[in-house]
């Protein structure tokens, strides 16, 4: 079952999308974790996560964004201007981080010079970076206009009642994902980070009932499976800048250690937070999107980000945290920083890597780090 | 007989040394090749050579570099930070921060009081502050590599590179050679932004005494001294051995505990 995760999770283009298009359906990429895809999902549009993997040049990219930028969206637009997300039918940029949020401009503009790069909905979706009950109904309001202009462009009704099932649906992918996060970090493992990851990474790509079942039909199977030999494993979590490369933890897992746990916006990171089904259902989306400041994008939020990091590395048992930032991200960078200081003022070992976003073209050196770091927390 | 050795297999030179019991047999250093395999086994194989020795002899072989993964007559792979770390402190007891400036990459490392790593960091993918970054000058200038050093001490105006980067650097070092400035201060100007580079990483380490330099840019005299100002720090040199040579050494001595537990630190 994990073989079919790690296939989707390897792939901008795999088979799911081609049978979901050739039923008459409509497919809508989006940028960031703040964005509720329970709207999409109440029209009958499947919501993907839009990712940068497969990227082999940026000659495109580098004409909209010059060169000092995080690589994260020019992989982006490098894509979308080779023609290989031409398979949507819209995308939704937002406000993750100011390189993110100028994908926007980027996009457009090579909307005009590449034939197909850019989908016929094509749609900026504000995020406040703050939680407070005024940007809250802010944040309501744009869902609000998202969901109009979703409704007028595919002429669909989005109404109360499919949102709330929507939401239900969505939940549901949340509970299993913690039970997945549950079986990983416990003693006798029987299965990798690799796996771990890639499954978290298919829940941001697959259509949510078809991932609900894959990803509950292979925990039953979790625990029939044989423990893994990981006497004398590292335990380690792997945190920072986006990223949904299982690459990296291969390389890490390679190196002799079991990554049993991220903070990473592609991994199982803030599900712990469920959506209310007892409430409005655009009340509760903008709620419990909006009011956890789980990404550095989120003003004012370290300490509850440090809290939450030092739960997670004390409940998994965690012997080093490995965290990684995309050359140019200031969010994680600056925070990483902040991380790094008080994880070892704590006792965590920690080590910080900054590499490029997308396939690992500093494999040597990255190995070279992490066998180091490896090697201190074995003494 | 057991000997043992250390391989380190580098971006540009490869480096073999042999020991037996807690002392050094010998040492050989090549440039290295295309391939890793093909570095590791000419340096060995002139290493036995000189020391009189057949590969049968060694019981335990280290292999580190960036190279290591490929060695395949390695009995074990350790990282070169492990390593030079290790190889600094067998020579020198009291360090506690190593300064390692290799071919493409520039780590420090801090040791705690048993000599294991306490805390390292490495440079970022730019070439600057690196080996490498000496070795484009040094062609641009004209000059042999091992010569750029000497320059610093007869420089009295050394000249400031605007920018660190590799390429503009060169650009930068062109415009002094046609404005007629004088090989001591365009050389003396190198190894100072040389310096600057590393000090960064150095400081964010915060730096404590003792306080060496291993690598091949340790020989150079003009980043060392440059360093030492910049930092505000005494540098200590490795004394009786090739600095470039540490890592290999390092791993000669893991490659010596993990047969035997004969050398302690």
């Amino acid at each position: 079952m994990s073989k079919e995760f790690i296939e989707i999770a390897t792939k901008i283009n795999y088979p799911l999308l081609s049978d979901w298009k050739s039923s008459g359906k409509k497919i809508v990429g989006y940028t960031c974790s703040f964005l509720p895809p329970e709207i999409f999902h109440a029209a009958g549009i499947l919501p993907i996560r839009l990712r940068g993997i497969e990227t082999e040049s940026l000659n495109i990219a580098d004409a909209y964004y010059g060169p000092f930028v995080c690589t994260f969206p020019k992989c982006l637009l490098q894509l979308a201007g080779e023609g290989k997300y031409s398979f949507l039918d819209g995308a939704v940029i937002s406000t993750g981080c100011d390189a993110m949020r100028r994908l926007d401009e980027c996009w457009r503009s090579a909307g005009k010079d590449y034939p197909n790069a850019i989908p016929s909905f094509f749609y900026y979706f504000d995020i406040p970076h703050k939680s407070d009950n005024h940007a809250l109904k802010w944040f309501e309001d744009e869902i609000k206009l998202l969901i109009k202009a979703i409704s007028n462009n595919f002429g669909v009704n989005i109404s109360t009642e499919n949102l709330q099932k929507s939401i239900s649906i969505y939940n549901k992918g949340r509970r299993l994902l913690l039970e997945l996060e549950n079986l990983r970090m416990k003693e006798g493992v029987n299965i990798t980070g690799e796996e771990a990851f890639a499954a978290s990474i298919s829940a941001n790509l697959m259509p949510r009932e078809d991932f609900n079942k894959s990803l509950s039909d292979w925990i039953s199977d979790i625990n029939s499976l044989p423990e893994l030999k990981v006497s004398g494993k590292k335990r380690i979590m792997l945190i920072g800048s986006v990223n949904d490369d299982i690459d990296l933890v291969r390389l890490i897992e390679k190196a002799g250690a079991l990554v049993v746990a991220e903070n990473l916006c592609f991994g199982i990171r803030s599900e712990k937070d469920i959506v209310r089904e007892d409430i409005e259902p655009i009340h509760a989306l903008s709620y419990r999107y909006l009011s956890n400041s789980i990404c550095p994008r989120m003003f004012g939020g370290y300490l509850e980000r440090k809290g939450y990091l030092l739960e997670k590395v004390k409940s998994a048992r965690i012997d080093g945290v490995i965290m990684q930032n995309i050359r140019f991200c200031d969010l994680h960078s600056s925070e990483n920083g902040l991380f790094e200081r008080d994880l070892e003022d704590a006792g965590i070992p920690s080590i910080r890597l900054e590499k490029e976003y997308g396939p690992l073209t500093e494999t040597g050196r990255l190995r070279m780090r992490i066998d180091a770091f490896l090697e201190r927390i074995s003494k | 007989m057991k000997y043992v050795a250390g391989c380190d297999v580098g971006s540009l030179t490869s480096k073999f040394v042999i020991m037996i019991k807690g002392k050094i047999v010998c040492e050989e250093i090549i440039k290295s090749r295309p391939k890793p395999q093909e570095s590791a086994e000419t340096v060995m194989d002139k290493a036995l050579q000189k020391a009189g020795l057949k590969k049968e002899n060694i019981s335990f072989c280290v292999g580190t570099g960036y190279g290591r993964e490929q060695i395949s007559f390695v009995n074990k792979s350790v990282s070169e930070i492990t390593c030079h770390g290790k190889g600094a402190r067998w020579l020198m007891p009291t360090a506690k921060t190593i300064i390692d400036i290799g071919g493409q990459d520039c780590k420090v490392i801090k040791l705690d009081s048993s000599g294991k790593i306490d805390k390292f960091i490495t440079n970022d993918k730019c070439a600057s502050g690196t080996g490498r970054f000496l070795e484009v000058m040094a062609k641009v200038l004209n000059v042999e590599i091992n010569d750029l050093g000497k320059f610093s001490a007869k420089s009295k105006t050394p000249i400031t590179l605007a920018s660190t980067c590799t390429v503009w650097a060169q650009a930068d070092i062109i415009k002094y050679i046609n404005s007629g400035y004088s090989l001591d201060d365009i050389g003396a100007g190198i190894n100072i932004a040389m310096a600057n580079r590393v000090a960064m990483l150095v400081s964010t380490l915060k730096p404590e005494k003792d306080i060496c330099m291993t690598g091949g840019v340790a020989k150079n005299e003009g980043v060392f001294t440059a360093l030492e100002g910049i930092i505000g720090q005494r540098i200590k040199h490795i004394r009786k051995f090739d600095p470039q040579m540490v890592g290999a050494l390092g791993a000669a001595l893991l490659a010596s505990e993990s047969l035997t537990g004969e050398v302690k630190i």
